[in-house]
Protein backbone atom coordinates (compact mmCIF):
# COMPACT_ATOMS: atom_id res chain seq x y z
CA UNK A 1 0.00 0.00 0.00
CA UNK A 2 1.82 3.44 -1.45
CA UNK A 3 1.39 7.07 0.59
CA UNK A 4 -1.53 7.68 -1.70
CA UNK A 5 -3.87 5.04 -0.95
CA UNK A 6 -3.33 5.26 2.76
CA UNK A 7 -4.39 9.01 2.02
CA UNK A 8 -7.00 8.38 0.59
CA UNK A 9 -8.56 5.87 3.13
CA UNK A 10 -7.99 7.68 6.02
CA UNK A 11 -9.79 10.77 4.24
CA UNK A 12 -12.32 8.75 3.19
CA UNK A 13 -12.58 7.34 6.69
CA UNK A 14 -12.96 10.70 8.21
CA UNK A 15 -15.49 11.91 5.85
CA UNK A 16 -17.72 8.73 6.47
CA UNK A 17 -17.11 8.89 10.46
CA UNK A 18 -17.88 12.91 10.52
CA UNK A 19 -21.04 12.79 8.34
CA UNK A 20 -22.45 9.90 10.89
CA UNK A 21 -21.54 12.15 13.53
CA UNK A 22 -22.68 15.45 12.33
CA UNK A 23 -26.61 13.53 12.12
CA UNK A 24 -26.55 11.76 15.28
CA UNK A 25 -24.70 13.81 17.41
CA UNK A 26 -27.08 15.62 20.07
CA UNK A 27 -24.94 19.11 20.43
CA UNK A 28 -26.27 21.06 17.23
CA UNK A 29 -23.30 23.74 16.96
CA UNK A 30 -20.57 21.30 17.62
CA UNK A 31 -22.45 18.73 14.56
CA UNK A 32 -22.27 21.80 12.59
CA UNK A 33 -18.67 22.66 12.97
CA UNK A 34 -18.06 18.89 12.60
CA UNK A 35 -19.26 19.38 9.49
CA UNK A 36 -16.34 21.48 8.12
CA UNK A 37 -14.55 18.29 9.22
CA UNK A 38 -16.47 16.25 6.66
CA UNK A 39 -16.28 19.10 3.54
CA UNK A 40 -13.04 19.68 4.26
CA UNK A 41 -12.32 15.96 3.74
CA UNK A 42 -14.73 16.28 0.70
CA UNK A 43 -11.93 18.44 -0.69
CA UNK A 44 -9.21 16.03 -0.02
CA UNK A 45 -10.77 13.41 -1.53
CA UNK A 46 -11.69 15.82 -4.91
CA UNK A 47 -8.19 16.44 -5.26
CA UNK A 48 -7.61 12.63 -5.61
CA UNK A 49 -9.59 12.79 -8.17
CA UNK A 50 -7.59 15.21 -10.07
CA UNK A 51 -10.27 17.59 -9.43
CA UNK A 52 -8.87 20.12 -7.88
CA UNK A 53 -10.60 23.04 -9.13
CA UNK A 54 -14.04 21.19 -7.41
CA UNK A 55 -11.72 20.87 -4.41
CA UNK A 56 -11.11 24.38 -4.01
CA UNK A 57 -14.52 25.51 -5.19
CA UNK A 58 -16.14 23.13 -2.31
CA UNK A 59 -13.70 25.36 0.23
CA UNK A 60 -14.35 28.77 -0.77
CA UNK A 61 -18.23 27.43 -1.27
CA UNK A 62 -19.21 25.33 1.62
CA UNK A 63 -16.66 26.00 4.26
CA UNK A 64 -16.47 30.07 3.37
CA UNK A 65 -19.59 30.71 2.33
CA UNK A 66 -22.86 28.00 3.48
CA UNK A 67 -21.15 26.75 6.68
CA UNK A 68 -20.41 30.10 8.06
CA UNK A 69 -24.04 31.32 6.86
CA UNK A 70 -25.19 28.18 8.47
CA UNK A 71 -23.02 28.68 11.81
CA UNK A 72 -24.71 32.51 11.93
CA UNK A 73 -27.80 31.15 11.95
CA UNK A 74 -27.22 28.91 14.96
CA UNK A 75 -25.28 31.49 16.46
CA UNK A 76 -28.42 33.99 16.66
CA UNK A 77 -30.82 31.79 17.61
CA UNK A 78 -31.82 30.54 21.15
CA UNK A 79 -28.98 28.93 23.11
CA UNK A 80 -30.86 26.89 25.43
CA UNK A 81 -32.41 24.87 22.31
CA UNK A 82 -29.56 24.88 21.00
CA UNK A 83 -27.65 22.84 24.25
CA UNK A 84 -31.03 20.82 25.40
CA UNK A 85 -32.73 19.80 22.13
CA UNK A 86 -34.57 17.01 24.07
CA UNK A 87 -36.50 20.39 25.83
CA UNK A 88 -38.44 21.06 22.70
CA UNK A 89 -40.16 17.56 23.11
CA UNK A 90 -42.14 16.59 19.94
CA UNK A 91 -42.41 12.66 20.88
CA UNK A 92 -39.96 10.34 21.84
CA UNK A 93 -40.83 7.19 20.57
CA UNK A 94 -39.30 5.89 17.07
CA UNK A 95 -42.28 4.75 15.33
CA UNK A 96 -45.05 7.13 15.99
CA UNK A 97 -47.61 8.92 13.72
CA UNK A 98 -45.87 12.32 13.58
CA UNK A 99 -42.53 10.12 12.39
CA UNK A 100 -44.06 8.34 9.58
CA UNK A 101 -43.95 11.45 7.02
CA UNK A 102 -40.39 11.14 7.78
CA UNK A 103 -39.99 7.28 7.80
CA UNK A 104 -41.85 6.54 4.15
CA UNK A 105 -39.83 9.38 2.43
CA UNK A 106 -36.29 7.85 3.92
CA UNK A 107 -37.43 4.17 3.02
CA UNK A 108 -38.44 5.05 -0.16
CA UNK A 109 -34.95 6.65 -0.78
CA UNK A 110 -33.00 4.10 0.35
CA UNK A 111 -35.25 1.93 -1.85
CA UNK A 112 -34.51 3.70 -5.01
CA UNK A 113 -30.68 4.13 -4.35
CA UNK A 114 -30.50 0.15 -3.46
CA UNK A 115 -32.57 -0.37 -7.14
CA UNK A 116 -29.76 1.56 -8.60
CA UNK A 117 -26.88 0.29 -7.09
CA UNK A 118 -28.05 -3.75 -7.71
CA UNK A 119 -29.08 -2.48 -11.34
CA UNK A 120 -25.59 -0.12 -11.55
CA UNK A 121 -22.85 -1.90 -13.64
CA UNK A 122 -19.70 0.42 -14.36
CA UNK A 123 -17.89 -1.77 -16.86
CA UNK A 124 -20.89 -2.07 -19.16
CA UNK A 125 -21.39 1.71 -19.37
CA UNK A 126 -20.88 3.28 -22.79
CA UNK A 127 -19.51 6.45 -21.92
CA UNK A 128 -16.79 4.90 -19.27
CA UNK A 129 -16.03 2.45 -21.81
CA UNK A 130 -15.55 4.68 -24.63
CA UNK A 131 -13.32 7.21 -22.56
CA UNK A 132 -10.76 4.76 -21.84
CA UNK A 133 -7.11 5.80 -22.32
CA UNK A 134 -8.39 9.80 -22.18
CA UNK A 135 -6.53 9.77 -18.89
CA UNK A 136 -5.81 13.02 -17.04
CA UNK A 137 -2.25 13.41 -15.42
CA UNK A 138 -1.77 15.81 -12.03
CA UNK A 139 0.04 17.85 -13.81
CA UNK A 140 -2.18 18.67 -16.76
CA UNK A 141 -3.76 22.33 -16.27
CA UNK A 142 -7.36 21.72 -16.10
CA UNK A 143 -8.65 25.17 -15.16
CA UNK A 144 -8.00 26.01 -18.87
CA UNK A 145 -10.13 23.03 -20.46
CA UNK A 146 -12.62 24.18 -17.67
CA UNK A 147 -12.71 27.75 -18.50
CA UNK A 148 -13.07 26.50 -22.16
CA UNK A 149 -16.25 24.49 -21.73
CA UNK A 150 -17.84 26.69 -20.15
CA UNK A 151 -17.74 29.57 -22.36
CA UNK A 152 -18.42 27.80 -25.46
CA UNK A 153 -20.25 24.37 -24.64
CA UNK A 154 -22.15 24.75 -21.56
CA UNK A 155 -22.87 28.58 -22.09
CA UNK A 156 -26.79 28.33 -21.38
CA UNK A 157 -26.74 26.17 -17.98
CA UNK A 158 -23.58 28.70 -16.79
CA UNK A 159 -25.91 31.62 -17.76
CA UNK A 160 -28.92 30.16 -16.52
CA UNK A 161 -27.56 29.77 -12.99
CA UNK A 162 -25.88 33.28 -13.41
CA UNK A 163 -29.51 34.69 -13.80
CA UNK A 164 -30.83 32.38 -10.76
CA UNK A 165 -27.88 33.55 -8.75
CA UNK A 166 -29.25 37.38 -9.58
CA UNK A 167 -32.63 36.73 -8.59
CA UNK A 168 -31.99 35.38 -5.23
CA UNK A 169 -29.51 38.74 -4.96
CA UNK A 170 -32.64 41.11 -5.64
CA UNK A 171 -34.97 38.74 -3.45
CA UNK A 172 -32.65 39.07 -0.19
CA UNK A 173 -31.89 42.68 -0.86
CA UNK A 174 -35.94 43.17 -1.28
CA UNK A 175 -36.52 41.21 1.53
CA UNK A 176 -33.84 43.15 3.81
CA UNK A 177 -34.85 46.57 2.81
CA UNK A 178 -36.77 48.50 5.52
CA UNK A 179 -40.51 49.35 4.61
CA UNK A 180 -41.37 52.68 2.84
CA UNK A 181 -43.61 54.58 4.33
CA UNK A 182 -46.45 55.52 2.17
CA UNK B 1 17.29 12.61 -0.45
CA UNK B 2 13.68 11.11 0.33
CA UNK B 3 11.19 13.77 -1.43
CA UNK B 4 9.09 13.30 1.97
CA UNK B 5 11.99 14.52 4.21
CA UNK B 6 12.13 17.27 1.56
CA UNK B 7 8.54 18.06 2.10
CA UNK B 8 8.60 17.82 5.99
CA UNK B 9 11.59 20.01 5.81
CA UNK B 10 9.88 23.11 3.40
CA UNK B 11 6.95 22.71 5.65
CA UNK B 12 9.07 23.62 9.04
CA UNK B 13 11.73 26.05 7.22
CA UNK B 14 8.03 28.21 6.59
CA UNK B 15 6.61 27.62 10.02
CA UNK B 16 9.73 29.06 11.91
CA UNK B 17 9.57 31.78 9.52
CA UNK B 18 6.39 32.48 10.02
CA UNK B 19 7.58 32.04 14.09
CA UNK B 20 10.31 34.23 13.77
CA UNK B 21 8.34 36.85 11.40
CA UNK B 22 5.68 37.16 14.30
CA UNK B 23 8.48 37.73 16.68
CA UNK B 24 10.17 40.67 14.86
CA UNK B 25 6.77 42.32 13.34
CA UNK B 26 4.91 42.32 17.17
CA UNK B 27 8.26 44.67 18.17
CA UNK B 28 8.55 45.91 14.81
CA UNK B 29 4.42 47.22 15.81
CA UNK B 30 5.78 48.62 19.50
CA UNK B 31 8.54 50.46 17.81
CA UNK B 32 6.36 51.60 15.18
CA UNK B 33 3.57 52.91 17.13
CA UNK B 34 6.14 54.19 19.79
CA UNK B 35 7.39 56.37 16.99
CA UNK B 36 4.06 58.12 16.06
CA UNK B 37 2.62 58.53 19.24
CA UNK B 38 6.40 59.90 20.56
CA UNK B 39 7.24 57.87 22.96
CA UNK B 40 10.01 55.41 23.25
CA UNK B 41 8.48 51.62 23.09
CA UNK B 42 10.30 49.04 24.56
CA UNK B 43 14.10 49.76 26.27
CA UNK B 44 14.90 47.63 28.74
CA UNK B 45 15.40 44.48 27.68
CA UNK B 46 17.78 44.14 25.28
CA UNK B 47 19.65 46.67 23.32
CA UNK B 48 16.79 49.09 22.84
CA UNK B 49 14.67 46.36 24.04
CA UNK B 50 15.28 44.14 21.14
CA UNK B 51 15.00 40.97 23.36
CA UNK B 52 11.25 42.58 24.75
CA UNK B 53 9.02 40.36 22.33
CA UNK B 54 11.12 37.19 23.25
CA UNK B 55 11.02 37.47 26.88
CA UNK B 56 6.85 38.16 26.13
CA UNK B 57 6.68 34.83 24.14
CA UNK B 58 8.81 32.93 27.02
CA UNK B 59 6.60 34.02 29.58
CA UNK B 60 3.53 33.42 27.37
CA UNK B 61 4.76 29.83 27.00
CA UNK B 62 5.34 29.06 30.41
CA UNK B 63 1.21 30.62 31.56
CA UNK B 64 -1.36 28.21 32.90
CA UNK B 65 -3.63 27.23 29.90
CA UNK B 66 -6.80 28.15 31.77
CA UNK B 67 -10.66 26.91 29.90
CA UNK B 68 -13.35 28.40 31.77
CA UNK B 69 -16.03 26.34 33.11
CA UNK B 70 -18.50 26.97 31.13
CA UNK B 71 -17.22 27.23 27.68
CA UNK B 72 -17.66 24.14 24.89
CA UNK B 73 -14.29 22.55 25.91
CA UNK B 74 -13.70 20.83 22.86
CA UNK B 75 -14.35 24.17 20.04
CA UNK B 76 -12.29 25.99 22.29
CA UNK B 77 -9.12 24.39 22.61
CA UNK B 78 -9.51 23.41 18.79
CA UNK B 79 -10.37 26.75 17.92
CA UNK B 80 -7.07 28.16 18.19
CA UNK B 81 -5.14 25.80 15.76
CA UNK B 82 -7.58 26.12 12.95
CA UNK B 83 -7.32 30.37 12.89
CA UNK B 84 -2.99 29.21 12.73
CA UNK B 85 -2.94 26.18 10.62
CA UNK B 86 -5.70 28.27 7.64
CA UNK B 87 -3.41 30.59 7.76
CA UNK B 88 0.02 28.65 7.99
CA UNK B 89 -1.59 26.35 4.71
CA UNK B 90 -2.03 29.44 2.30
CA UNK B 91 1.78 30.00 2.34
CA UNK B 92 2.19 26.90 0.86
CA UNK B 93 1.39 28.17 -2.84
CA UNK B 94 3.23 31.26 -2.86
CA UNK B 95 6.51 31.61 -4.75
CA UNK B 96 9.70 33.01 -3.27
CA UNK B 97 12.36 33.08 -6.05
CA UNK B 98 12.57 32.38 -9.68
CA UNK B 99 12.24 28.57 -9.02
CA UNK B 100 11.54 28.24 -5.62
CA UNK B 101 8.06 27.81 -4.63
CA UNK B 102 7.12 25.04 -2.09
CA UNK B 103 3.88 23.70 -4.03
CA UNK B 104 3.75 24.80 -7.64
CA UNK B 105 -0.08 24.64 -8.15
CA UNK B 106 -1.34 25.47 -11.29
CA UNK B 107 -4.85 27.28 -8.92
CA UNK B 108 -2.54 28.98 -6.33
CA UNK B 109 -4.61 32.12 -6.58
CA UNK B 110 -7.63 30.15 -5.87
CA UNK B 111 -5.86 28.10 -3.25
CA UNK B 112 -4.65 30.98 -1.22
CA UNK B 113 -8.04 33.01 -1.53
CA UNK B 114 -10.19 29.88 -0.69
CA UNK B 115 -7.75 28.66 2.52
CA UNK B 116 -8.01 32.36 4.01
CA UNK B 117 -11.62 31.56 4.25
CA UNK B 118 -11.54 28.68 6.27
CA UNK B 119 -9.93 31.32 9.28
CA UNK B 120 -13.37 32.64 9.60
CA UNK B 121 -14.24 29.16 11.01
CA UNK B 122 -12.07 29.21 13.23
CA UNK B 123 -13.02 32.21 14.71
CA UNK B 124 -16.70 31.45 14.83
CA UNK B 125 -15.24 28.87 16.80
CA UNK B 126 -13.36 30.64 18.87
CA UNK B 127 -15.84 32.98 19.94
CA UNK B 128 -18.88 30.38 20.64
CA UNK B 129 -16.48 27.87 22.30
CA UNK B 130 -15.58 30.38 24.44
CA UNK B 131 -19.58 30.86 25.82
CA UNK B 132 -18.53 35.13 26.76
CA UNK B 133 -20.85 37.66 24.98
CA UNK B 134 -18.31 39.67 24.02
CA UNK B 135 -16.35 36.81 22.14
CA UNK B 136 -19.74 35.85 20.45
CA UNK B 137 -20.37 39.45 19.67
CA UNK B 138 -16.40 39.95 18.73
CA UNK B 139 -16.46 36.74 16.47
CA UNK B 140 -19.47 37.75 15.13
CA UNK B 141 -18.43 40.83 13.92
CA UNK B 142 -15.33 39.43 12.57
CA UNK B 143 -17.11 37.13 10.30
CA UNK B 144 -19.43 39.78 8.76
CA UNK B 145 -16.67 41.66 8.06
CA UNK B 146 -14.44 38.62 6.62
CA UNK B 147 -17.01 37.48 4.19
CA UNK B 148 -18.49 41.08 3.18
CA UNK B 149 -14.67 42.54 2.58
CA UNK B 150 -13.63 38.99 0.61
CA UNK B 151 -16.10 40.54 -2.63
CA UNK B 152 -14.03 43.69 -3.68
CA UNK B 153 -11.06 41.91 -2.48
CA UNK B 154 -11.87 38.90 -4.68
CA UNK B 155 -12.64 40.92 -7.84
CA UNK B 156 -9.75 43.22 -6.91
CA UNK B 157 -8.01 39.90 -7.67
CA UNK B 158 -9.97 38.67 -10.69
CA UNK B 159 -8.54 42.07 -12.57
CA UNK B 160 -5.38 41.40 -12.07
CA UNK B 161 -5.28 37.80 -13.12
CA UNK B 162 -7.18 38.51 -16.46
CA UNK B 163 -4.35 41.75 -17.47
CA UNK B 164 -1.73 38.25 -16.33
CA UNK B 165 -3.94 35.57 -17.61
CA UNK B 166 -3.19 32.75 -15.86
CA UNK B 167 -4.18 31.78 -12.01
CA UNK B 168 -0.77 29.82 -11.26
CA UNK B 169 1.42 32.58 -9.04
CA UNK B 170 4.43 31.97 -10.16
CA UNK B 171 3.67 32.44 -14.13
CA UNK B 172 2.01 35.83 -12.62
CA UNK B 173 5.47 36.89 -10.75
CA UNK B 174 7.21 35.92 -13.97
CA UNK B 175 5.64 37.72 -16.18
CA UNK B 176 6.25 40.77 -14.38
CA UNK B 177 9.95 41.04 -15.36
CA UNK B 178 13.03 40.30 -17.50
CA UNK B 179 12.14 36.65 -17.45
CA UNK B 180 9.15 37.04 -19.18
CA UNK B 181 8.94 35.19 -22.17
CA UNK B 182 5.62 37.08 -23.55
CA UNK B 183 6.83 40.42 -23.05
CA UNK B 184 5.79 42.94 -20.85
CA UNK B 185 4.47 46.42 -21.37
CA UNK B 186 4.51 49.54 -19.95
CA UNK B 187 1.38 51.08 -19.88
CA UNK B 188 0.42 49.16 -22.59
CA UNK B 189 2.77 50.87 -24.86
CA UNK B 190 6.43 50.65 -24.64
CA UNK B 191 7.58 47.03 -24.17
CA UNK B 192 9.69 46.05 -21.00
CA UNK B 193 10.55 42.38 -21.20
CA UNK B 194 14.29 44.00 -21.38
CA UNK B 195 14.23 46.65 -19.50
CA UNK B 196 13.14 45.03 -16.52
CA UNK B 197 12.66 47.03 -12.90
CA UNK B 198 9.54 48.26 -11.99
CA UNK B 199 8.33 49.11 -15.40
CA UNK B 200 7.04 45.80 -15.80
CA UNK B 201 5.18 45.26 -12.70
CA UNK B 202 1.16 44.64 -12.91
CA UNK B 203 0.71 48.21 -11.39
CA UNK B 204 2.97 50.07 -14.25
CA UNK B 205 1.45 47.46 -16.73
CA UNK B 206 -2.00 48.44 -16.51
CA UNK B 207 -2.89 51.88 -14.11
CA UNK B 208 -5.72 51.19 -13.39
CA UNK B 209 -4.68 47.88 -11.37
CA UNK B 210 -3.30 50.74 -9.17
CA UNK B 211 -6.57 51.31 -8.26
CA UNK B 212 -7.53 47.86 -7.82
CA UNK B 213 -4.42 47.36 -5.87
CA UNK B 214 -5.45 50.13 -3.10
CA UNK B 215 -9.15 47.88 -3.11
CA UNK B 216 -7.45 45.01 -1.91
CA UNK B 217 -5.04 45.91 0.19
CA UNK B 218 -8.04 47.79 2.33
CA UNK B 219 -9.78 44.68 1.87
CA UNK B 220 -6.77 42.69 3.26
CA UNK B 221 -6.83 44.97 6.34
CA UNK B 222 -10.05 43.71 7.01
CA UNK B 223 -9.63 40.42 6.61
CA UNK B 224 -6.59 40.72 8.80
CA UNK B 225 -9.09 42.76 11.13
CA UNK B 226 -6.59 45.12 12.18
CA UNK B 227 -7.15 48.78 12.45
CA UNK B 228 -8.99 50.69 10.88
CA UNK B 229 -11.25 47.90 10.55
CA UNK B 230 -10.52 46.05 14.31
CA UNK B 231 -14.14 46.08 15.66
CA UNK B 232 -13.90 42.19 15.95
CA UNK B 233 -11.51 43.16 18.96
CA UNK B 234 -12.80 46.87 19.46
CA UNK B 235 -10.51 47.17 23.24
CA UNK B 236 -13.36 50.15 24.54
CA UNK B 237 -16.06 48.21 23.35
CA UNK B 238 -15.33 44.31 23.63
CA UNK B 239 -12.74 43.70 25.76
CA UNK B 240 -10.27 42.17 22.72
CA UNK B 241 -13.10 39.98 21.00
CA UNK B 242 -12.92 36.65 20.31
CA UNK B 243 -9.74 36.07 22.07
CA UNK B 244 -11.24 37.47 25.49
CA UNK B 245 -10.69 34.24 27.17
CA UNK B 246 -7.73 33.02 25.76
CA UNK B 247 -4.24 32.41 27.87
CA UNK B 248 -0.73 31.51 27.02
CA UNK B 249 0.39 29.38 24.41
CA UNK B 250 -3.12 29.52 22.69
CA UNK B 251 -3.51 32.79 23.23
CA UNK B 252 0.22 32.77 21.09
CA UNK B 253 -1.32 30.66 18.69
CA UNK B 254 -4.10 33.18 17.73
CA UNK B 255 -1.21 35.91 17.92
CA UNK B 256 0.75 34.06 15.46
CA UNK B 257 -2.03 33.56 13.31
CA UNK B 258 -2.60 37.28 12.86
CA UNK B 259 0.92 38.25 12.21
CA UNK B 260 1.35 35.39 9.55
CA UNK B 261 -2.08 37.16 7.46
CA UNK B 262 -0.64 39.96 7.85
CA UNK B 263 2.31 38.52 5.85
CA UNK B 264 0.58 36.41 4.14
CA UNK B 265 -2.05 38.99 2.13
CA UNK B 266 0.85 41.11 1.95
CA UNK B 267 2.84 38.40 0.15
CA UNK B 268 -0.22 37.65 -2.28
CA UNK B 269 -0.72 41.78 -3.09
CA UNK B 270 2.86 41.87 -3.99
CA UNK B 271 2.92 38.76 -5.97
CA UNK B 272 -0.18 39.73 -7.60
CA UNK B 273 0.30 43.77 -8.12
CA UNK B 274 3.56 44.72 -7.24
CA UNK B 275 6.06 42.45 -9.21
CA UNK B 276 6.37 39.54 -7.08
CA UNK B 277 9.76 38.71 -6.57
CA UNK B 278 11.15 40.90 -9.36
CA UNK B 279 13.55 43.30 -8.96
CA UNK B 280 12.78 47.59 -8.76
CA UNK B 281 15.65 48.22 -10.58
CA UNK B 282 15.42 49.18 -14.14
CA UNK B 283 18.30 48.05 -17.15
CA UNK B 284 19.22 51.50 -18.07
CA UNK B 285 21.73 51.34 -20.96
CA UNK B 286 24.88 49.27 -20.60
CA UNK B 287 24.10 49.60 -16.72
CA UNK B 288 22.15 46.15 -16.53
CA UNK B 289 20.76 46.72 -12.66
CA UNK B 290 17.89 44.05 -13.46
CA UNK B 291 19.78 41.05 -14.79
CA UNK B 292 22.39 41.54 -11.78
CA UNK B 293 19.89 41.46 -9.38
CA UNK B 294 17.46 38.67 -10.36
CA UNK B 295 17.89 35.27 -8.92
CA UNK B 296 16.63 32.84 -6.68
CA UNK B 297 18.45 34.83 -3.88
CA UNK B 298 17.67 37.96 -4.72
CA UNK B 299 14.17 37.54 -5.46
CA UNK B 300 14.04 36.21 -2.02
CA UNK B 301 15.83 39.75 -1.05
CA UNK B 302 13.19 41.38 -3.23
CA UNK B 303 10.01 40.13 -2.04
CA UNK B 304 10.85 39.92 1.35
CA UNK B 305 11.94 43.82 1.19
CA UNK B 306 8.45 44.20 -0.34
CA UNK B 307 6.33 42.50 1.81
CA UNK B 308 7.83 44.39 4.99
CA UNK B 309 7.66 47.21 3.31
CA UNK B 310 3.80 46.72 2.75
CA UNK B 311 3.19 45.31 6.61
CA UNK B 312 4.70 48.50 7.86
CA UNK B 313 2.57 49.95 5.69
CA UNK B 314 -0.28 48.23 7.59
CA UNK B 315 1.39 49.36 10.57
CA UNK B 316 1.49 52.94 9.90
CA UNK B 317 -2.42 53.01 9.44
CA UNK B 318 -3.68 51.17 12.20
CA UNK B 319 -1.67 53.49 14.41
CA UNK B 320 -2.64 56.85 12.52
CA UNK B 321 -6.39 56.23 11.52
CA UNK B 322 -9.31 55.90 14.00
CA UNK B 323 -11.44 53.22 14.19
CA UNK B 324 -14.62 52.55 11.35
CA UNK B 325 -18.05 52.12 12.80
CA UNK B 326 -20.15 48.93 12.00
CA UNK B 327 -22.21 50.94 9.65
CA UNK B 328 -19.55 52.88 7.95
CA UNK B 329 -17.44 49.33 7.40
CA UNK B 330 -20.48 48.15 5.25
CA UNK B 331 -21.00 51.14 3.48
CA UNK B 332 -17.35 51.39 2.35
CA UNK B 333 -17.53 47.63 1.11
CA UNK B 334 -20.40 47.52 -0.51
CA UNK B 335 -20.96 51.12 -1.53
CA UNK B 336 -17.61 52.71 -2.52
CA UNK B 337 -15.19 49.19 -2.97
CA UNK B 338 -17.49 46.58 -4.70
CA UNK B 339 -18.66 48.97 -7.63
CA UNK B 340 -14.79 50.07 -7.52
CA UNK B 341 -13.56 46.72 -8.04
CA UNK B 342 -16.35 46.05 -10.77
CA UNK B 343 -15.23 48.94 -12.80
CA UNK B 344 -11.35 47.31 -12.64
CA UNK B 345 -12.86 44.05 -13.79
CA UNK B 346 -14.53 45.61 -16.53
CA UNK B 347 -11.18 47.71 -17.70
CA UNK B 348 -9.22 44.85 -17.44
CA UNK B 349 -11.12 43.24 -19.78
CA UNK B 350 -11.26 46.09 -22.37
CA UNK B 351 -7.48 46.12 -21.91
CA UNK B 352 -7.40 42.72 -22.79
CA UNK B 353 -9.26 42.99 -25.48
CA UNK B 354 -7.81 46.51 -26.84
CA UNK B 355 -4.34 47.02 -25.72
CA UNK B 356 -2.54 43.92 -25.42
Amino acid sequence: MNIEQIVFYFLSAVVLVSALLVVAMKNLVRSIFLFFLTLFSMAGLFVFALADFVAITQVVVYVGGVLVLMIFAFLLSNRDILNNPDAVKINGKFLTAHHLPGLVVSFLFFTALMFAFSQFQVDELEWIAASEGNTLSPSDNTIELLGINIMTRYLLPFETISVLLMLALIGAAHLARKERKI
Amino acid sequence: MNPYFTYILIAVALFSFTAIFALFAVYAERKVSAFIQDRLGPMETGVYGSLQTLADILKMLQKELIVPAAADKVLFVVAPVIIFVSVYMGFASLPWGPGLIPASLNLGVFYVFAIISVESVGILMAGWGSNNKYSLLGALRSVAQVVSYEIPAGIAIISAVMISQSLDLQVIATKQGILSTEGAKFLGLWDVSGVGGFLAWNVFQAPHLLLAYVIYFIASLAECNRAPFDIPEAESELVSGFHTEYTGIRFALIFLGEYSMMFLVGMFGVLLFLGGWNTPLPNIGSFTLADWTTGTGWGVFWIVAKVLLVVFVQMWLRWTLPRLRVDQLMNLCWKVLTPLAFLCMLISGVWQLLVM
